[in-house]
């Protein structure tokens, strides 16, 4: 009996479809829980003057409102860079920005609260787009740089070059959960914080460095989120924040739940980009060399944002051998809300700006685009060093395109559409196949690693808890899953437990698409643990039982629930019976399993190094159609081939593609931030944030998995798969982009992402044919 | 006169009066039953997270229709003698229906969280039968947003439930007994009161037209309430509910769609699920149109009356009734009167109603086989979303020649407007594309559009100077006509 491997359902489907899986706000309020929320600052940029809370606190069932005073240890936090207020005293740097706390007995009476604050600020000018910020050179970090050869000598010289400016655009995670804590005040000052969370170490700390506690007298506790992508990571700290600094003035529980408009206004996105680019190559499209400084709206506070630069620059290559090359980067200071992690984590930005050269270079060439990218991929034992010194190694690269162009019939459909667009005057249709190479660990290094406590009890069933947390990708039903196999037993005889720092501390957020990798692995270290003590006792007791002589515990197998000597498989012990047994003899039958990735390193001061423990390939082809005179975008065909070795659970994770790819086709074609004059979010809802339907999934869906079992460093030859398939999205904007040069050159040029409606008939409107009159002068793309 | 409203929730019956039924029916669920298997994501109506079935009887009286509605924008007042079944109601205890099944056996959900929306509607869907291939499937739940799945597992777990069988929510929940229970209640007059924090709200929800006009004749400051899913959208945004109510959703002779020599009758509060299934055939185009309105949960509540009333220049459904001439019919205790559409609209969101009128019912002229009628409609999205631009063009054609032209545009302005401009450029004119170009930009200088979210002022004139020659392309001349 295998269970790895098998696609079995989400471990919590059952109650996902029964209701009866329960999130944060689903809990049974207990007696005297408080509800908690925020009072937001109203300004972009300014000084607090006053927060004057006297008619709220006026209302009946108003219980408290607190500010940067009434906190009682650090108030200033950051991962990277400690530079974000919990709650600021002084300076306020972006709309909404929380300055006070807010506690009642009941929603409505929150919410009553909230509107009644007054807080009075002094106004400064604030930095509204990145374009001010790169003027005004208004940076959050010094400037990274990966750089390889000389690409300013090979670019003069080069027989073909190109040069623009590339712009994507941000991303709201929109997880349907919203961001959610709950603080139950224990005993002697101690607390316990429930968070819808990515990262239970980091709740952890934040708490007890804000209530001026040791970590050992706060436990964090993540069951499940109603989603996260990303958004989790960080900014889960506010909410938990709130309602532990409630729940230590007030000695009683307090519940934060934002609502989707506060959510969406106040928490962090995926970083928007300007890109400038500078490419040199052979007239076959042969990249010569290439230069990008990537300019990322880091928003008012560090957060994340360094990390997810550099996996930008570790990702501008995407699929493509860079012989001259030099990579910078900067984070801009702008006043919105910090933006942070969001499934892909810099590299979408930066393989979309790659992706835009090459559909140039194909448009300036008049050669097929899949051809220029054929010619540039990795290649096998050569052309296959990274710009920061990482081989390639295992690449399929090469074999995807082949494949996917043939089984996608892209050279017929080719010549197809080219017919279609010269006969149709009401639409024109595009084509492109872009790739993925995704590095797989944290590019800090020491964030990979990973442990789990297993416990065996004794009638054979199993707890798992981990690191990891469950917010929908399928984690726990994948280490379920490698649980049960390394154990023999049924997966339904292992339970995943709720993520908790009492049971596993030191941590690391759930990102970066390793947590089975990582979290797998530590839970099947410390299962064979478990099992060399328990060969041993069962080595023992076989021989008791059969009279078999010699038995070692080498000889002892474990499987179908029981145990069994391999001579003579079929006198078996079940494996409960095992379990009692071994408990009476004082066998240990629980073990805590720790996994370091190893053979990685990355010197960021050099920007060279190992940062990955392999790559997660892939190609999508994609077609298009516009209309030509609304700009409209439709995908009717979507055909995309993935290498994620050999799947733990097929079903999660062709879960995983598909919603991967959705998302990123959300990302380049629809998804719009669109802010006020004074810096507030205009698009916080789902009435003006639009992600993809059900009705935007193209008709023709083709997904694919290449077959490939060479992973062999990693957990049963798996690959990870939370982000990859992200960025096959960026195929549908290529295809947008090749339907605009079919109509002109002059429409596709300045063609930014997202592929809007609005955006696609402002460059349709520059081609000669249909622009009576020239809108609003765009730069460069 | 009631006090209070009754509601059947999973087969049990709830008498709901004061604060209570002026509660959200997603807040009845989970504060007060603790049924905390509807979740609440966007409390505006646009993600589906919060969908449950509401059932009422069937125009023959044997069973009951079993509707998708997004809970979070439904009072409880608006629930008088329905039967509510929420995701804890679907199954017999300890089991699945043959959705949930699926969906499990599919991989159809991954955080979880949008899921038991999802499995309402899927299961309302198999209810109502007729769900034929993917494209149905998908239009079905345009209502509901995932953001983890991509669909693809949610829609072939729809497929893999529609091969299923399955216990019917009629089989489930026996009609006769309900049915027997909400044929008491139909006669009463039902006024609500509750205190609130910020005071006394009061709802009225007679059970005839009459009492509604002597109550609103009384109090023409109340607000009108049919399907609620703007008052609930401003409700739940704001936390400021309307002192007085006037809730129509009880009077049955407001409630119905009939053709009468051509021309489409609608009741008041018709639904636009009820106009969207009675126009597939004598207004193709319309229907085409009604398919993108809102999600199949809005359809379900919103009504004709309501989208009128609302006046909003993007709403979906005016730009046809503007080129084919409806008619409102608005009534008082003075007596009633038709307003012809184009008429209707004083500015911004206000209405040629005298205090003291209710929108009775709308009479629409439906397009002959004379005339040429396309209808736009773009938005960010294809579904549910709220539109950018929209327009209606309506043609007559002569001998090559055009004799009638009625344009009319969304989103471009205050109110919806007839292009009028553009119209007189095209009365007379040749049915030739340089005609449709003259026209567009005769639009296009006509309307004064503005920056939104939605859109940009240069993106929607474009879009007015556009949209005639696509016209012109779609409907007189070949598509494929060639030479750019």
């Amino acid at each position: 009996m295998s269970s790895a491997g098998k696609s079995l359902p989400h471990d919590s489907a059952v109650g996902h479809v029964t209701g009866r899986a329960l999130y944060l706000d689903d809990e049974r309020p207990m007696l005297g829980e408080l509800h908690v929320g925020f009072v937001g600052s109203p300004i972009a940029a300014g000084t607090l003057e006053a927060i004057d809370a006297t008619e709220a606190l006026a209302l009946p069932g108003v219980v408290g409102c607190w500010t940067a005073a009434d906190v009682p240890g650090h108030n200033l936090f950051g991962l990277i860079s400690v530079d974000e207020p919990f709650l600021p005293a002084e300076r306020v740097d972006y709309v909404g920005q929380p300055v006070a706390v807010i506690a009642a007995e009941t929603p409505e009476a929150l919410a009553a609260a909230r509107r009644l604050v007054r807080v009075d600020c002094t106004e400064m000018p604030p930095v509204l787009d990145l374009d001010t910020a790169i003027r005004e050179a208004r940076f959050l970090t010094p400037q990274r740089r990966i750089a390889r050869g000389d690409a300013g000598r090979e670019l003069a010289k080069a027989p073909q070059r190109l040069s623009g400016v590339f712009r994507s655009g941000g991303q709201e995670q929109f997880y349907l959960e919203s961001q959610a804590a709950i603080a139950y005040p224990g005993e002697e000052g101690r607390m316990v914080v429930h968070s819808s969370t990515q990262n239970t170490t980091e709740i952890q700390g934040v708490v007890a460095e804000m209530l001026g506690r040791g970590q050992h007298e706060v436990v964090a506790i993540c069951k499940r989120m109603g989603g996260a992508f990303g958004g989790k990571e960080t900014q889960a700290s506010l909410p938990a924040l709130m309602a532990a600094l409630v729940a230590h003035h007030t000695g009683r529980p307090a519940r934060v739940i934002y609502n989707k408009d506060d959510d969406m206004c106040v928490t962090g996105k995926r970083h928007e980009y300007v890109t400038r680019w500078d490419v040199g190559f052979e007239d076959d499209g042969r990249l010569l060399a290439i230069r990008f400084e990537f300019f990322s709206n880091g928003g008012a506070f560090t957060d994340l944002s360094p990390p997810v630069l550099d996996r930008t620059l570790l990702h501008a290559d995407n699929c493509y051998y860079l012989p001259h090359v030099e990579l910078l980067g900067r984070v801009c200071y702008t006043n919105v809300p910090p933006n942070t992690a969001f499934r892909g984590f810099g590299g979408p930005q930066a393989m979309a700006a790659m992706e835009n050269v090459l559909e140039s270079i194909a448009q300036h060439l008049d050669v097929d685009a899949l051809d220029i990218r054929q010619r540039n991929l990795y290649g096998v034992g050569e052309r296959n060093v990274t710009p920061y010194g990482q081989v390639v190694e295992r690449n399929h690269l090469p074999e995807i395109f082949t494949q996917l162009a043939e089984s996608c019939d892209y050279r017929r459909r080719r010549e197809e559409i080219a017919a279609a667009n010269a006969a149709s005057r009401l639409t024109v249709r595009g084509l492109a196949i872009t790739g993925v190479k995704f590095g797989i660990s944290f590019t800090a290094t020491f964030l990979n690693q990973g442990n789990a406590l297993v416990n065996v009890y004794m009638d054979g069933t199993v707890q798992v808890s981990t690191g990891g947390t469950e917010m929908g990708q399928g984690l726990n039903t994948k280490i379920q899953q490698l649980v049960a196999e390394e154990l023999g037993v049924d997966p339904r005889r292992v339970r995943l437990m709720p993520t908790s720092t009492e049971k596993n501390n030191n941590t690391s957020p759930t990102a970066a698409s390793a947590s089975t990798d990582i979290n797998g692995a530590a839970a099947v270290k410390a299962c064979r643990e478990i099992k060399e003590r328990l060969a041993a006792f069962a080595a023992g007791e076989l021989a008791k039982q059969t009279g078999e002589s010699g038995l070692q515990p080498r000889d002892v197998c474990f499987a179908d629930d029981a145990v069994f000597s391999t001579h003579r498989p079929e006198h078996k012990i079940d494996f409960g019976g095992l379990c009692m047994a071994a408990r009476r003899s004082r066998v240990d039958l629980g073990a805590r399993g720790f996994f370091a990735t190893p053979g990685i390193g990355f010197d960021q001061a050099a920007g060279q190094g190992t940062p990955f423990f392999y790559y997660t390939q892939g190609a999508a082809a994609v077609e298009v159609q516009v209309d030509r005179f609304t700009g409209e975008l439709t995908v009717p065909r979507a055909d995309l081939l993935i290498d994620i070795g050999r799947p733990i659970n097929l079903g999660i994770d062709r879960g995983q593609v598909i919603g991967g790819f959705i998302q990123g086709l959300g990302w380049a074609t629809a998804e719009c931030l669109l802010y006020g004059e004074r810096g507030e979010l205009l698009s916080h809802s789902p009435t003006t944030y639009k992600i993809p339907a059900a009705t935007d999934v193209p008709p023709v869906f083709n997904v694919a998995l290449f077959d490939n079992d060479d992973n062999v460093q990693n957990i049963r030859r798996s690959k990870a798969v939370g982000e990859p398939p992200l960025m096959l999205g960026i195929a549908a904007w290529a295809a947008v982009k090749d339907a605009l040069a079919q109509v002109d050159s002059a429409a596709s040029r300045s063609f930014t992402l997202p592929a809007t409606g609005e955006e696609i008939l402002r460059c349709l409107s520059l081609a000669p044919q249909t622009a009576p009159q020239p809108s609003a002068a765009m730069p460069d793309g | 006169m009631r006090d209070s409203i009754v509601v059947f929730i999973n087969g049990q019956r709830h008498e709901v009066r004061g604060p209570a039924a002026l509660l959200t029916l997603s807040d009845y669920l989970r504060r007060q039953c603790g049924l905390v298997g509807t979740k609440i994501v966007c409390s505006e109506g646009d993600c589906g997270a919060c969908t449950v079935l509401v059932g009422r009887p069937t125009a023959d009286g044997q069973s009951l229709d079993y509707q998708p509605i997004d809970s979070c924008i439904r009072f409880m007042f608006q629930l008088d003698g329905t039967h509510v079944v929420s995701v804890e109601g679907i199954a017999e205890p300890g089991s699945l229906n043959a959705v949930q099944q699926a969906m499990v056996d599919c991989h159809g959900s991954q955080c979880g969280f949008c899921t038991p929306g999802f499995v309402m509607t899927m299961t309302g869907m198999l209810q109502n039968g007729g769900v034929g291939d993917e494209a149905a499937w998908k239009h079905g739940l345009t209502g509901n947003l995932c953001r983890c799945t991509g669909y693809t597992q949610i829609l072939e777990a729809g497929a893999e439930a529609a091969r299923q069988s399955s216990l019917t929510l009629n089989e489930r929940y026996p009609a006769a007994e309900l049915l027997a229970a909400i044929s008491a209640l139909a006669g009463d007059d039902v006024a609500i009161a509750g205190e609130l924090a910020d005071g006394e709200h009061a709802v009225t929800a007679p059970a005839t037209l009459a009492a509604a006009l002597e109550f609103l004749g009384e109090h023409p400051d109340a607000t009108v309430a049919a399907g609620a899913t703007d008052i609930g959208v401003r409700v739940n945004k704001t936390g400021v509910l309307p002192y007085r109510l006037l809730d129509v959703n009880r009077i049955a002779e407001l409630d119905f769609v009939s053709v009468d020599d051509g021309v489409l009758h609608c009741g008041a509060r018709a639904s636009w699920a009820a106009i969207e299934e009675a126009t597939t055939e004598i207004a193709p185009e319309f229907h085409r149109i009604l398919n993108r309105f809102g999600g199949p949960q809005i359809r379900a509540a919103g009504t004709i009356a309501g989208n009128i009333a609302n006046g909003s220049p993007i709403a979906d459904s005016l730009p046809f009734l503007f080129v084919m001439q409806a008619e409102v019919e608005t009534t008082s205790a003075a007596g009633t009167r038709t307003i012809p559409i184009d008429q209707f609209y004083l500015g911004y969101k206000q209405l040629a109603l005298e205090p003291g009128e209710l929108i009775t019912g709308v009479q629409i002229p439906l397009p002959t086989a004379a005339d040429q009628l396309r209808l736009y409609k773009i938005s960010r999205r294809r579904d549910l979303d709220i539109s950018t631009f929209t327009a209606g063009i309506r043609l007559r054609v002569d001998a090559g020649e055009i004799t009638l032209a009625r344009v009319a545009l969304g989103g471009v302005g205050p109110t919806v407007v007839r292009a009028s401009a553009a119209e007189a450029v095209l009365v007379g004119a040749p049915l030739e594309e340089a005609t449709f170009r003259a026209a567009g930009d005769a639009a296009a200088r006509e309307v004064a559009p503005i920056s939104d979210v939605r859109g940009a002022a240069e993106y929607r004139r474009q879009l007015v100077r556009n949209i005639f020659v696509k016209y012109f392309l779609e409907t007189a001349a070949s598509a494929t006509a060639g030479a750019l």
